[in-house]
């Protein structure tokens, strides 16, 4: 009779050897008892019983075995001693934790944040096979004259028809349309595409369907948000809005609502409705030369985008043949036009072609860049203090690497056993980054102006990069003092002689290093700085305080006449001035032949006294000279140099495309129209007799601003009912010119705070150090009458000599990096010497005040107690 | 401090032991605990207090006779040390001191129980 047989190998697998025997023979004996007793069946399932019941830790044979065939004991024990190192030396222990999970936590932060940057458009489904058209300009030589992201209306469709590797061809068009909703007119963003919009990219839809949506004229598809907030459901199909068509209000059938637009998308819109290209427009073949939005194509997966672009060429070259000819003829247009391709993924972080006309938030790879080289810093510098503090603490532990090394440990096992203490330092630091990482998730938003949320960080790919950022950390900061503390001399250090120099060059060199950094991070902070303030308080050559801008397209000049009386009304309103709307740029010929490129502003008689631009020489427009309006124009200081002028007045501009010549009859001074990144371009002023304005400034008196606006917006809607009233200050728009500026402002000074702070921690733990080491030394001093004042100069030079050293390296650097940024403006500050100044100042006094008070802690110490103990 | 540690079941095991003398093995111990207390004992908790009180020294065992039902193993025999006997002893103290010290009354008092 045998008992079954698997629970029997089972005992014998888990049981153990010592006890395997006797036992098996207990249960064998009780076995074949109680068949005899209650047959084999109840024996069988007793036995089973037995062997489970057996199954405990006291029977179990020890997972070590007799051989330990892993070195889990040692491991267990070099964790032990490096937790107990921790919790001896608090003060060290916080100061590296601290700092590695600052240096972390910023290297997370830009990893998820260059994540983001490049996962840009990549969640459309078809996205690998999703290319823009873009073109090259290319001059007669060969060089490229520009590179653009847009095309027009021929492209898509054009290509389409004749290229079979494209299978959809969807162009895309922002356009600004007026809305009533609930009797409230505005002006709202709408993009016109093509119908298979809902095809080639992946935004899925709550209602309706994807591939009808578009097909009418007069449909329109809304965002769910929208959805919500118009009809409050997202079940809107069939709902109406209705939006103004030339110059009545039409319905607009709700056909589609999809998803909210997910933030890492460069297609960005409320409302799409169906592009319409008339008969009219499709037949003349100049559209080949007008650029204003985009198209999107998508291949067939096989299909080669290299061979599409040459097929692309050639369809152009056949179909605008006769375009081409007649562009060179009117307008002496030379260069040639490559059509490229472009994938949708390329489209974010494009320098060449970026993401514009109605594409949001498009980025300079340069941001992903000096983002990671910042967090690099931070994290350099906490690994510069963790390997400084365990050298200059090794004294402490030389006796125990002696022991370890007479009773057998190696060089390995000691490198060892200090690499997995900097693991468990590093996973300290790893942890608490992890912890804070979404505390600091929204201030770090505001400063990247990202919508980063806790979602974008469960991915496994991002996780992945933050294991290998852990492992990374914890080699940089360990191998070092591994490699230096496992090569102590036993003898040495059992011998009780030991000392371990602290003249190491190395950790000299180390914290020339973290001071380089933050001096280099705090001059380019004060530089940025002192640009952003030159920038916003610059006398920008006329006055832009007060000054509302009204936009109305279009305004003519009786609607002007009522409009600025009604206004004038008001004691408040010092002014009324209409503009063009825009920017408007153009060509005109001067002595005879020479062309010259300028902007231009059509404007009255009142618009250069409202916004302060004196004229230098000639006469202001006047309502007095009749013929102001048809032949005059004012010119500014640029346009008579380009020109060429000696005496400027009288001169003749000759817009010679449609036959208009114009006198010259006054020059303006020079003022800043534009931002203050470019110099002051040649820019003219003229009146027409019947112009339709698209602006109208508004010069207020200061006093009781709100109340003059609301008076404004009323005299507004009671004139022009069906148009959006909107206005905006002058001198804020100025402002937000410069919003980079002040983003990138914040960023450094946050960085340069952080770096700053970490070094000085990492000097406070070394100056600890220092005067822990030298105690009795001091002690001694003290004894012999040294003061104070001696024994804290006596600590605390080295460390500021090493603190000025730093800004050997850090100034030539600084210097180097704010010029080359400065040179990207026409109007900068220099790099000046109150920079360097103020970060010594800065830097010396911060490092100063860490140091001494350490050194003035141990020159305090009664020296007694140092030289007590021996 | 505590001199011998013994719990009630390793007293039990032990006593046993004692019982048994000279035949004192698994089975054994195990039929005379259930037969004298009517109690079940598991071969394996058994086999675990065994473990424990010769790993303290209270028991020592050798290895006897190996018979046909066994399928050849061999007994485990376990006779009790000094130092065990010592330990009973100090168990069987206490104990008694322990009753000594109650007041004759406490023990003659039929109160319900009361919580």
């Amino acid at each position: 009779m045998h008992p079954p047989k698997l629970p029997l190998h089972f005992f014998r697998w888990f049981c153990h050897p010592k006890l395997r025997d006797s036992i098996e023979g207990d249960l064998m004996e009780l076995y074949n008892e109680r068949i005899n007793e209650m047959g084999k069946r109840k024996a069988d399932l007793k036995f089973i019983g037995d062997v489970l019941l057996l199954f405990r830790p006291g029977i179990i044979k020890p997972t070590e075995g007799y051989k330990n065939l892993n070195d889990y004991g040692m491991f267990k024990s070099y964790f032990k001693i490096g937790w107990r190192n921790l919790i001896k030396n608090k003060g060290y222990a916080f100061i590296n934790i601290g700092g590695l999970a600052l240096g972390m936590m910023a290297t997370m932060l830009i990893l998820l944040y260059i994540q983001d940057e490049r996962s840009y458009d990549s969640f459309h489904s078809n996205s690998p096979v999703i290319y823009r058209i873009v073109t090259d300009w290319v001059n007669p030589d060969g060089s490229v004259r520009q590179h653009d992201g847009t095309t027009g209306h021929f492209q898509g469709p054009k290509f389409m028809e004749k290229i079979p590797e494209i299978v959809r061809a969807v162009r895309l068009q922002e356009n600004m349309m007026t809305f009533k909703i609930n009797n409230e007119v505005s002006d709202l963003t709408v993009f016109k595409v093509d119908s298979d919009f809902f095809e080639m990219f992946s935004f899925p839809m709550l209602a309706g369907n994807p591939k009808t949506a578009l097909k009418q004229p007069g449909s329109i598809v809304i965002t769910e948000e929208k959805a919500r907030l118009y009809f409050n459901t997202t079940e809107a199909i069939g709902k109406t809005l209705d939006i103004k068509v030339d110059s009545t209000f039409h319905p607009y059938q709700v056909t589609g609502v999809v998803r909210n637009i997910p933030s890492n998308s460069s297609i960005k819109f409320d409302f799409v409705v169906p592009n319409i290209v008339s008969k009219d427009e499709y037949a003349s073949d100049e559209n080949w030369f007008n650029f204003f939005q985009n198209t999107f194509i998508e291949l067939h997966p096989s299909s080669d985008p290299r061979v599409v672009e040459e097929k692309m060429k050639k369809v152009y070259e056949a179909d605008a043949s006769v375009a081409i000819r007649m562009m060179k003829e009117k307008y002496n247009v030379t260069e040639k036009t490559n059509y490229l391709l472009q994938p949708i993924s390329d489209l974010h972080l494009s320098k060449l072609y970026t993401a514009s006309n109605g594409l949001k938030d498009a980025s300079d790879p340069m941001y992903s860049y000096i983002l990671s080289g910042i967090a690099l810093f931070i994290l350099l510098i906490a690994c510069i203090n963790f390997v400084n503090l365990s050298i200059a603490n090794s004294l402490q532990r030389a006796k125990e690497i002696g022991v370890r090394k007479v009773v057998g440990g190696s060089k390995i096992n000691l490198t060892i056993q200090f690499l997995s203490e900097s693991f468990v330092i590093c996973f300290l630091a790893f942890a608490l980054a992890i912890i804070f990482l979404p505390i600091c998730l929204p201030i770090f938003n505001s400063l990247a102006v990202k919508s980063l949320s806790f979602a974008n960080l469960i991915n496994a790919k991002l996780m992945l990069y933050y294991f290998i950022l852990f492992a990374a950390t914890g080699l940089l900061a360990g191998l070092y003092p591994a490699f230096i503390l496992s090569g102590f001399n036993p003898v040495k250090t059992l011998y009780g002689r030991f000392r371990f120099s602290g003249k190491s060059f190395l950790q000299r060199s180390l914290v020339v290093v973290q001071f380089s950094l933050a001096a280099f991070l705090i001059m380019a902070t004060i530089t940025i700085y002192s640009q952003f303030d030159f920038l916003t308080t610059y006398d920008l050559g006329y006055d832009d305080k007060d000054l509302v801008m009204v936009s109305k397209y279009p305004i003519t000049k009786n609607q002007l006449k009522v409009f600025k009386e009604a206004l004038e009304a008001n004691p408040n309103i010092l002014g009324v001035a209409p503009v063009n709307g825009g920017e408007w740029r153009t060509v005109a010929k001067v002595n005879s032949e020479q062309e010259i490129k300028f902007q231009y502003n059509i404007v009255d008689h009142a618009y250069l006294p409202l916004v302060k631009i004196p004229v230098v020489v000639g006469r202001s427009f006047s309502p007095e000279f009749t013929g102001d309006d048809s032949n005059s124009v004012l010119v500014n200081e640029a346009f008579v140099k380009e020109a060429g002028w000696k005496d400027p007045i009288g001169q003749t501009v000759n817009f010679w495309y449609r036959n208009q010549k114009y006198n010259v009859v006054g020059v303006v001074k020079n003022h800043h129209f534009n931002s203050l990144s470019q110099g002051i371009a040649p820019q003219l002023f003229l009146q027409k007799p019947d112009q339709i304005f698209g602006k109208v400034f508004i010069k207020l008196s200061g006093k009781n601003n709100q109340e003059t606006l609301t008076y404004i917006e009323k005299t507004f809607k009671a004139q022009f009912p069906d148009f959006t009233y909107s206005y905006k200050f002058k001198d804020d728009e100025n402002k937000q010119q410069y919003q980079l500026e002040a983003r990138w402002n914040k960023i450094v000074l946050v960085s340069s705070a952080l770096t700053v702070l970490i070094s000085c921690i990492g000097l406070l733990g070394l100056a600890a150090l220092a005067g822990e080491r030298r105690a009795k030394e001091i002690g001694i001093r003290k004894v012999l009458g040294a003061s104070i004042i001696n024994i804290t100069k006596l600590l605390s030079i080295n460390f500021l000599l090493m603190v000025f050293l730093s800004f050997a390296f850090a100034i030539p650097a600084a210097y180097f990096a704010s010029d080359r940024w400065l040179s990207t403006y026409a109007y900068r500050v220099n790099f000046s010497y109150w920079t360097i100044a103020l970060t010594l100042l800065i830097t010396v006094g911060i490092s100063l005040i860490t140091v001494c008070s350490q050194a003035i802690r141990t020159a305090l110490a009664n020296p007694v107690k140092s030289l007590r103990t021996e | 401090m505590k001199k011998y540690q013994l719990g009630e079941f390793e007293e039990v095991v032990m006593l046993t032991v004692g019982v048994l003398y000279k035949d004192a093995y698994g089975v054994s111990i195990k039929k005379e605990i259930e037969s004298r207390l009517k109690r079940n004992v598991s071969v394996g908790a058994l086999q675990t207090a065994l473990g424990r009180l010769e790993n303290k020294g209270y028991l020592k065992s050798y290895e006897g006779e190996a018979t046909e039902e066994r399928a050849g193993r061999p007994k485990k025999y376990f006779q009790i040390t000094a130092y065990g006997k010592k330990a009973l002893e100090y168990t069987k103290e206490t104990r008694e001191e322990l009753w000594n010290a109650i007041p004759k009354m406490a023990l003659n008092v039929k109160v319900v129980a009361s919580y």
